[in-house]
């Protein structure tokens, strides 16, 4: 990258970030959704104990992800600024 | 193109920048194929389902026996990838980009199959407003969109290093893979990061990857059908989702190794071991479906047996007993003595195998659906061009994305293996080092010692 | 609360189908054509089942049983299909997104798939009964338009709902009078005290399904069907 403009650099940037930015909220909004189903079940009274059940797996394992999306995205990309 | 460690693995670099005719063929086969699905779909969103054969009872056929399949396909790769790479395998290097190429292309194929076989695809969002836990069909949501999330994710990760070298020595499609990059350098901090972060995916992929599987089974052996209410379903599914994965990474193996003259880098002992991987997945595979078939036919429930009998004798026989030869009899026979011929006769075994478990699937879907308790008449499913259609499309959409991953990034990945010539050859040194006994301190010595004191 | 069942006589079924063509005019039921009848997609709420063995041939008048526990509506991913307070499995055509799961976890077959656009609005129509699109899953309800219509004309008539106001279609019109339809939870009705005959026997009970449609055989001792 030793020819890069500064335009280029910045642009490249910032589609950086929209990428975290995407992973993040495609990752947060599916936790978003189940919560949804969560409160639909319960309003319905539909069952709600399985929705409940089910989230309690489903939600950590998606709160993990979005963990280790963020950590991966944040350490890269902080690392090359601070280069 | 200059620097002596892209020369060294400059094979891998030839798919990414030379193009020739082949590719424009493939695409161009590709491409009629996924024309042919579009136009099947597009007369079947304007008709209806009624231009397929399905009907009642059979209300399921093609494209639920897909959706199993190519979910199945899935677990070839990331599962796979991550055992080998948990295990420290050290002949995962060359094979692992591409188990999770295929898992992240064929789950979308494969999530796509349900849009196609709803009656109402226009109304798909209100599975997400109204969706119910209670529903099997939600389940698969949930955990089909934690393994593609988790997938994708685990097939960028280590085709970050890869996508800077791509960046500073290609030249070609420079913004793409800047970006994509992540403005990876290979400092210290950054391997720290990346390591652990594919340490974790590896770990949280292989639970996933169970899961989704055994939640497809579950649409089926939660109802309290015949031949489905069975508690064995969702590890029969496990177990033949990663056989069918396991023969598909192989015959995308020799594909890719014949086309692009890898022969360096994806040699018999690949083939080998996965073959041996793959005959466990044979005999585990015709385990469970000996323990499934003779509880039901020692237990002789009516409506059981005639399910029973109308998958051994009855019409779905040529099916059934072709799928006992593809998935055990012929895999079997090839790969209990690979000899001399190790990729061949693996090759030659998946591609059965492929064959085999999409058979196995539709002989789960179909026979069970055919054949309801109450008097009916037997329902007869036949598809028609719109099915064969779609399902073609689908396989060419696969393939395509598969085809065109190829052209842009590395399918083998490069700086793995670099690191394997680097770091792997002097760990697996020490590694074994330490399984031996240790030198210079003799523990029976030592005691005869102490004994003697 | 209400509790809506049949009972079926078996014994008195002459397997006619007058049940049947009655739902298909109260239920705007679509006529598939021949074509799409060959190919196995007739749709008929009320089906008459004909089962033949060397001893017996009989007639087995199917609407939708109306379970207690239905296995259909568990399995729904959107709540088109759900059981209401007064025990009838209902279906919501405008939710339904067409995923068959339901027909496929019916363990009597109840459900009919719009394979395609079969109903139209047309003269002759049932005005009281929606015509169904193409894409969805639809089912006897026991003519639940008619629990509507009796209800309203109660409340203007200000009474309580009397026994005999609602009766389905298929009740109705049988000749034999081997269809009858009640409160299943008034001990006294019709339906709850032929419920009870040791004639009374429910198809696939095994399952656990608890259906509200109750068949009269006097040879019912075996109860295989």
């Amino acid at each position: 990258m030793s020819d890069s403009s500064p335009a280029f650099d910045r642009n490249v940037r910032i589609a950086q970030w929209t990428l975290a930015g995407f992973a993040v909220v495609f990752v947060g909004g599916i936790v978003g959704w189940i919560m949804h189903l969560i409160r639909t079940a319960w309003r319905l009274k539909d069952v709600p104990s399985a929705s409940i059940g089910i989230s309690l797996v489903a939600i950590p394992v998606f709160l993990t992800l979005l963990g280790v999306i963020v950590s991966v995205f944040w350490g890269l990309l902080t690392d090359r600024s601070a280069r | 193109m200059s620097d002596a460690v892209v020369e060294r693995d400059r094979a891998l670099f030839v798919p990414l920048t030379q193009t020739g005719r082949g590719f424009y063929v493939t695409v161009a086969i590709l491409g009629a194929m996924i024309l042919w699905g579009a136009i099947a779909y597009w007369v079947q969103f304007g008709e209806g389902l009624g231009v397929t054969g399905l009907h009642q009872p059979v209300s399921w056929g093609f494209y639920v026996t897909n959706f199993v399949f190519f979910i199945g396909i899935s677990h070839a790769g990331t599962l796979i990838s991550a055992i080998l790479r948990l295990s420290k395998a050290e002949w995962r290097r060359p094979i692992t980009r591409m188990a999770e190429v295929i898992t992240v292309m064929v789950i979308f194929i494969g999530a796509g199959q349900i849009l196609i076989d709803l009656g109402r695809p226009d109304r798909l969002l209100n599975v997400i407003r109204f969706g119910r836990y209670q529903s099997p069909l939600l389940w698969d949501a949930t955990s089909i969109s934690a393994y593609l999330t988790a997938s994708t994710f685990y097939l960028y990760l280590p085709l970050i290093p890869d996508i800077a070298i791509l960046r500073d020595h290609l030249g070609k499609r420079r913004w793409l893979y800047a970006v994509l990059a992540l403005g990876w350098t290979g400092t210290e901090h950054q391997h720290k990061v990346l390591n652990r972060a594919i340490a974790i995916m590896a770990v949280m992929v292989i639970p996933i990857a169970v899961s989704v599987h055994t939640v497809v089974s579950f649409v089926f052996s939660m109802t309290i059908q015949p031949a489905w209410h069975s508690s064995i379903f969702g590890p029969y599914f496990v177990v033949g989702a990663i056989f069918s994965g396991i023969a598909a990474l192989i015959v995308a193996m020799a594909v890719i190794r014949r086309i692009y003259h890898l022969d360096g880098y994806l040699k018999p002992v690949h083939f080998r071991y996965l073959g041996y991987l793959l005959l466990v997945m044979t005999l585990l595979w015709f385990y469970m479906t000996f323990a499934e078939y003779l509880t039901g036919y020692y237990g002789n429930e009516p409506e059981e047996m005639k399910v029973f009998w109308s998958k051994f004798t009855g019409p779905f026989w040529p099916l059934f007993w072709a799928m006992v030869t593809f998935n055990f009899v012929i895999p079997l026979g090839l790969l209990v003595r690979l000899g001399h011929h190790a990729i061949s006769k693996t090759v030659v075994a998946s591609m059965f195998v492929v064959v085999g478990m999409w058979l196995e699937r539709f002989n789960i879907i179909v026979p069970t659906l055919s054949n309801p308790r109450l008097p009916f008449p037997e329902g007869h499913y036949w598809p028609t061009w719109i099915e064969w259609g779609e399902t073609a499309g689908s396989f060419g959409l696969f393939i395509l994305f598969c085809v065109l991953f190829v052209k842009l990034f590395p399918i083998i990945s490069i700086w793995e293996i670099q690191e394997g010539r680097e770091v792997g050859l002097k760990e697996v040194e020490e590694r074994l080092r330490t399984y031996l006994p240790d030198e210079g301190s003799h523990p029976a010595a030592h005691g005869r010692e102490k004994v003697l004191a | 609360m209400a509790l809506w069942g049949m009972v079926i006589d078996l014994d008195r079924c002459t397997g006619c189908q007058a049940c049947v063509m009655a739902c298909k005019a109260e239920n705007n039921v679509p006529a598939v054509g021949p074509k799409e009848s060959a190919r196995g997609r007739t749709i008929s709420w009320m089906h008459v089942l004909h089962e033949e063995s060397e001893e017996r041939t009989r007639f087995i008048p199917r609407p939708c049983l109306q379970c207690d526990d239905p296995p259909c509506i568990k399995v729904c991913p959107v709540y088109a299909t759900y059981r209401n307070p007064e025990g009838i499995v209902a279906q919501i055509y405008a939710r339904c997104i067409g995923c068959r799961f339901c027909m496929a976890a019916c363990p009597y077959n109840a459900k009919y798939f719009n394979w395609r656009r079969y109903g139209t609005e047309s003269p002759g129509r049932n005005p009281d009964v929606s015509v169904r699109p193409k894409g969805v899953v639809e089912k006897c309800t026991f003519c639940h338009h008619r629990l509507q219509k009796a209800r309203e004309r109660a409340l203007a008539e200000r009474r309580e709902l009397r026994a005999g106001d609602y009766v389905t279609a298929c009740a109705e019109t049988c000749p034999t009078r081997a269809i009858t339809f009640g409160d299943l939870s008034d001990e006294g009705s019709e339906v709850a005290r032929l419920a009870r005959s040791p004639r009374a026997f429910r198809l696939g009970e095994e399952l656990g399904t608890r259906p509200k449609v109750f068949y009269l055989s006097e040879t019912e001792g075996h109860r295989r069907v």
